[in-house]
């Protein structure tokens, strides 16, 4: 909200601080507050008011009413019932009546009328003021109500009285839900369609303003305009949020009224506004304010504990102290023992339970006073989170395999079966159901720059639960992605990650890892964008841990269900000694058929060698010259070591031998020594 | 003639190039051809007195020229030695694979050492909440004004959104746990709006709640004091000033100050508010507590000096690579 300096300065009999302490005060105490420029010989100031302050601060009174508490001002409203003359001849309500048909709606209205006014030009303090405030001059009866508005925080509304449609000579006014259909023209000239959702003012045929959002053209005020009625009126908050937001308008009124703000500041606000419109225009006020107001509001009283004050903010603060801030800020005090039973003036909507008043304790008093101190509770050890534990571990094995770690968005553009109802773009309708998709983008852009990328990320993707309908499965994941030099071959990265993943899970300590790739057709766990013919389940023991494949744009990925894999992760681990006995390294190359699976090869060889094999390692496979074309060489070191004793020749070459023939026999392989 | 026979050799040693060239020389003058070893040679035909005075000489400049030589000599194949064993150690080293963290990551894990030292456990949230969690439960009703301040995105057919802070976690632990408590919950939120260099639709959050019979303002500021010290240095200043969550009462916000003396905005907290510990079962006037909700993303970019908050999003590597 911007503030003229000058104009709160003309609050108070003492002179203000400079702009820049004045704005540093309310920042510590009420509000953050910039000074936001100069103007002429003022300074503006912006004045973030928080929303539950907008009941009684959107408004000159209301930040002069918080200085004056600040800095020990004197600070008192001016009384405009005093001050005004009224015309005694006539009386108001013999010419206006007001009829509110939704009471819950319209909890008070308060009119004046105004008779012989002139309308031109408003004084030019009124003009300068108001431009500060960002408002525009139109002419005296409407600047007023808009500079009234701004000091006491009241929206005000004046119709030109004998623009008014009525059968007799009384006007009647009326409050009441539109009607479906109806239309209004406002006095910027824009149609609005009106329904039952929106409440207006209206006279004996048509709504002539949208309550508390903005005057319809009708009643207008202009230059032959002699007799004004003056709205001060309160309305629903809910309901004008809801009209402005359906009507798509915001003003000055609506923002206020949707804020809620105190019925009781009408009658102040109507004073002031008639007592201006006197005093400039020279108009006759007539006798009487039509008032219907048929609940009235009372102060609410809340009682508050002197102890709860000191421990809620850890402070000590004496009971006279207490008092002294709550009577600055115009709350009632009586003591009763250690308590306070303490009234709260109306316009204070915001303050309705103990908690409330310590705040204002608490500001007033000083944040900053406030010493901090770290609790002396009882030592409780935080309890251990094995999913944060696990996280980072896997983050540091594969930054140490290489991987650079990515955070990507949670929505993605391609149809997911979950939706977003309100997307902020066409790229981000839906929410992921992997990570791979988006991981994917990451290589393409990266490829601009670098030669070899590898990427991973740890985050929750989506799925419609199969059994409730109203509910969305969240579940961790793991995907890791890698693409290396172009001219390479392809084979080779899809084995470079299969030992990223191998590397991941023996140091997380699980075992019994095995790659699957007897996957049915229609089968779901992997992504349809997946190559049918480079694709393996990632499986431990029986079950399915993820999945690893090249992806349709040629870059291999891996993706891993992350509870699953913090389940099965161990940090247990027992230490074996390293046999004290000789190792016997035998080599052996097996000419198979080209589609034979290694791993059908190596359980072929630990099968028939038993306990004495230490390690079984594949260190070449050839294709090629010499060799048919059907079929494939591969080479093994075949490590034989015993933990009791040094193996003899004899006992090597018979196991050897074993091996051999079972790999003839039962492979059905052709070995080549 | 024996001297200028010296100087001519010193001269010319001095000007040789390599250890060839060196020996070539050697020949010429010490060889068994050579301009001094004839000279000795000769000696031989000379009268005593003749010999004794030119033998001495001449041997005399043998022996320096020898030593000449092999300190020449030394020269070369201590060079040559050089040659064959040196390194240029300013040539790049050869990078193992590299991989690195995200400055997030590294940002979480700063505040998470942090608050467990002072005691509070690390918990886990969803992303996807219901209305209830998201607002309800923190004194939000529907249709206040306030919820304006949280845009949310909605999930379409479905009566769930994407939390827009992490505080939901705050009464569904309290539903779950007795008090006393202290606990962090980091993680993603999400807000409907548009974006730019310092807002976007997803960001992390670290929620932070301690509950106890007496857990005041003065423990909120000496929690966050301890941990802000430990997050940017121990000269680090912060204040507090008013501030407005429903949840909270009363509510406050954390600046701290900048190299360049501006005040920055990096929290919101407050004393958790009665009809928050209420709806989560506690009752308030036994318990009270703070809470606050700080932003990672905020605190990384100003920690590392991150002008844009979509590069965190981007991972591109050129950026990656940073950390």
């Amino acid at each position: 909200m911007k503030i003229s300096y000058n104009w709160l300065q003309s609050f108070f009999n003492k002179k203000l601080p400079a702009v820049e302490k004045l704005a540093e005060l309310l920042t510590m105490h009420s509000f953050e507050t910039e000074v936001i420029g100069k103007d002429n010989s003022d300074h503006i100031l912006d004045i973030d008011v928080l929303p539950n302050r907008a009941h009684d601060c959107l408004s000159y009174n209301g930040i002069a009413r918080e200085i004056s508490v600040l800095l020990g001002y004197e600070f008192n409203l001016v009384d405009y019932s005093k001050k005004l003359k009224e015309d005694s001849d006539k009386l108001a309500n013999e010419l206006v009546e007001v009829e509110i048909k939704e009471k819950e709606l319209c909890p008070r209205y308060v009119a004046r009328v105004i008779s012989d006014v002139k309308i031109e030009s408003s004084p030019r303090w009124i003009q300068e003021r108001l431009k500060v405030c960002g408002l525009r001059p139109i002419n005296n009866v409407v600047d007023i109500a808009n500079y009234v508005m701004l000091e006491t925080g009241q929206p005000l509304h004046a119709f030109d009285l004998d623009k008014l449609l009525s059968s007799q000579s009384i006007k009647k006014i009326i409050v009441r839900r539109a009607n479906k259909g109806e239309k209004i023209v406002s006095l910027d000239d824009e149609k609005y369609d009106l329904d039952e959702n929106i409440l207006v003012i209206a006279d004996e045929k048509n709504p002539v303003c949208v309550a508390g959002i903005k005057g319809g053209k009708g009643p207008e005020i202009d230059s032959k305009t002699k007799r004004i009625v003056l709205e001060a009126a309160n309305f629903d908050s809910q309901l004008i949020r809801q009209g402005s937001k359906q009507l798509k308008l915001e003003t000055d009124a609506s923002w206020r009224f949707e804020r809620k703000i105190d019925p009781n500041l009408a009658e102040e606000a109507i004073d002031m506004i008639a007592y201006l419109i006197q005093d400039i225009t020279k108009g006759k006020v007539l006798k009487g304010i039509i008032d219907v107001f048929p609940k009235k509001i009372n102060s609410k009283k809340i009682n508050l504990d002197i102890e709860k004050v000191n421990s809620l903010l850890g402070i000590k603060i004496t009971k006279k102290e207490i008092i002294n801030i709550l009577k600055k800020l115009g709350f009632g005090i009586k003591e009763a023992g250690d308590k306070l039973n303490v009234s709260i003036p109306t316009r204070r909507i915001d303050v309705s339970i103990q908690e409330d008043l310590i705040e204002e304790i608490g500001r007033i008093y000083g944040f900053e006073k406030i010493k901090g101190e770290v609790p002396s509770a009882s030592l409780i050890p935080p309890v251990r989170n094995e999913n944060l534990i696990y996280r980072n571990k896997i983050r540091h094995i594969l930054i140490n395999l290489g991987f650079s770690e990515a955070y990507n968005y949670s929505f993605v553009s391609k149809e997911e079966p979950v939706k977003v109802a309100n997307p902020v773009s066409q790229d981000q309708k839906y929410m992921r159901s992997n990570l791979i998709v988006n991981l994917l983008k990451n290589v393409q852009e990266n490829k601009k720059y670098f030669k070899e990328v590898r990427l991973f990320e740890i985050g929750k993707v989506f799925y419609s639960a199969k059994n409730n309908k109203n509910k969305v499965e969240e579940v961790s994941r793991l995907g890791g992605v890698l693409s290396l030099n172009e001219e390479g071959d392809q084979t080779q990265e899809f084995y470079q990650l299969k030992g990223v993943v191998d590397s991941l899970l023996n140091k997380l300590q699980i075992s019994d890892i095995w790659y699957d790739d007897v996957i049915e057709e229609n089968d779901l766990s992997i992504p349809s964008f997946c190559n049918k013919n480079k694709r393996a389940q990632i499986k431990i023991g029986n079950d399915y841990l993820g999945w690893i494949a090249e992806t349709d744009s040629g870059v291999f990925a891996f993706e891993i269900s992350f509870d699953k894999l913090i389940e099965l992760a161990t940090e247990e681990r027992i230490y074996s000694s390293p046999s004290k006995y000789p190792s016997v390294v035998r080599d052996i190359a097996i000419l198979t058929n080209k589609k034979t699976k290694v791993v059908e090869i190596m359980n072929l060889i630990n099968s028939a060698g038993g306990v004495l094999i230490r390690d079984v390692d594949l260190f070449d496979i050839y294709e090629g010259q010499n060799i048919p074309d059907s079929k494939k060489s591969l080479a093994f070191h075949i490590i034989y070591q015993s933990d009791d004793h040094t193996l003899v020749d004899k006992e090597v070459n018979d196991i050897h031998q074993k091996v051999i023939e079972t790999l003839k026999e039962e492979g059905g392989w052709e070995i080549r020594e | 003639m024996l001297n200028e026979i010296k100087q001519k050799a010193i001269e010319e040693i001095n000007q040789v190039k390599n250890l060839k060239e060196l020996d070539n020389l050697y020949r010429e003058y010490l060889g068994k051809k050579g301009e001094v070893t004839s000279i000795l040679r000769s000696l031989k035909d000379l009268s005593e007195k003749e010999r004794k005075e030119k033998g001495g000489l001449a041997n005399k400049i043998k022996q320096e020229l020898e030593n000449l030589f092999k300190e020449n000599k030394l020269k070369f194949t201590s060079n040559s030695s050089q040659e064959k064993d040196w390194i240029d150690v300013t040539a790049p080293g050869i990078l193992p694979v590299q991989g690195y963290s995200h400055p997030i990551t590294l940002v979480q894990n700063q505040i998470e050492e942090s608050f467990q030292s002072m005691g509070f456990s690390v918990i886990d949230g969803s992303e996807i909440e219901t209305e209830h969690y998201n607002f309800d439960a923190l004194n939000i009703p529907k249709n206040h004004p306030a919820r304006d301040l949280w845009d949310t995105f909605w999930l379409k057919n479905l009566d769930l959104l994407l939390r827009t802070h992490t505080s939901p976690m705050q009464a569904r632990y309290m539903e779950n746990n007795n008090p006393p408590l202290r606990i962090i919950v980091p993680g993603r939120c999400f807000r409907h709006e548009a974006t730019d260099a310092s807002h976007d639709v997803q960001f992390y959050q670290t929620e932070g709640l301690m509950v106890g019979k007496d857990v005041s303002m003065a423990n909120f500021k000496g929690i966050m004091e301890t941990f802000l010290k430990d997050f940017f240095g121990s000269e680090l200043k912060m204040r507090l000033r008013p501030g407005y969550f429903p949840f909270t009462e009363p509510s406050f916000e954390v600046d701290i100050k900048g190299k360049n003396g501006d005040w920055l905005e990096v929290m919101g907290a407050g004393m958790v508010h009665p009809n928050v510990l209420k709806l989560a079962g506690y009752l308030p006037n036994k318990w009270q507590g703070f809470a606050f909700g700080v932003g990672i993303d905020r605190l990384a970019m100003l920690k590392y000096k991150i002008d844009d908050i979509r590069l965190f999003y981007s991972n591109d590597l050129r950026f990656l690579k940073q950390f």
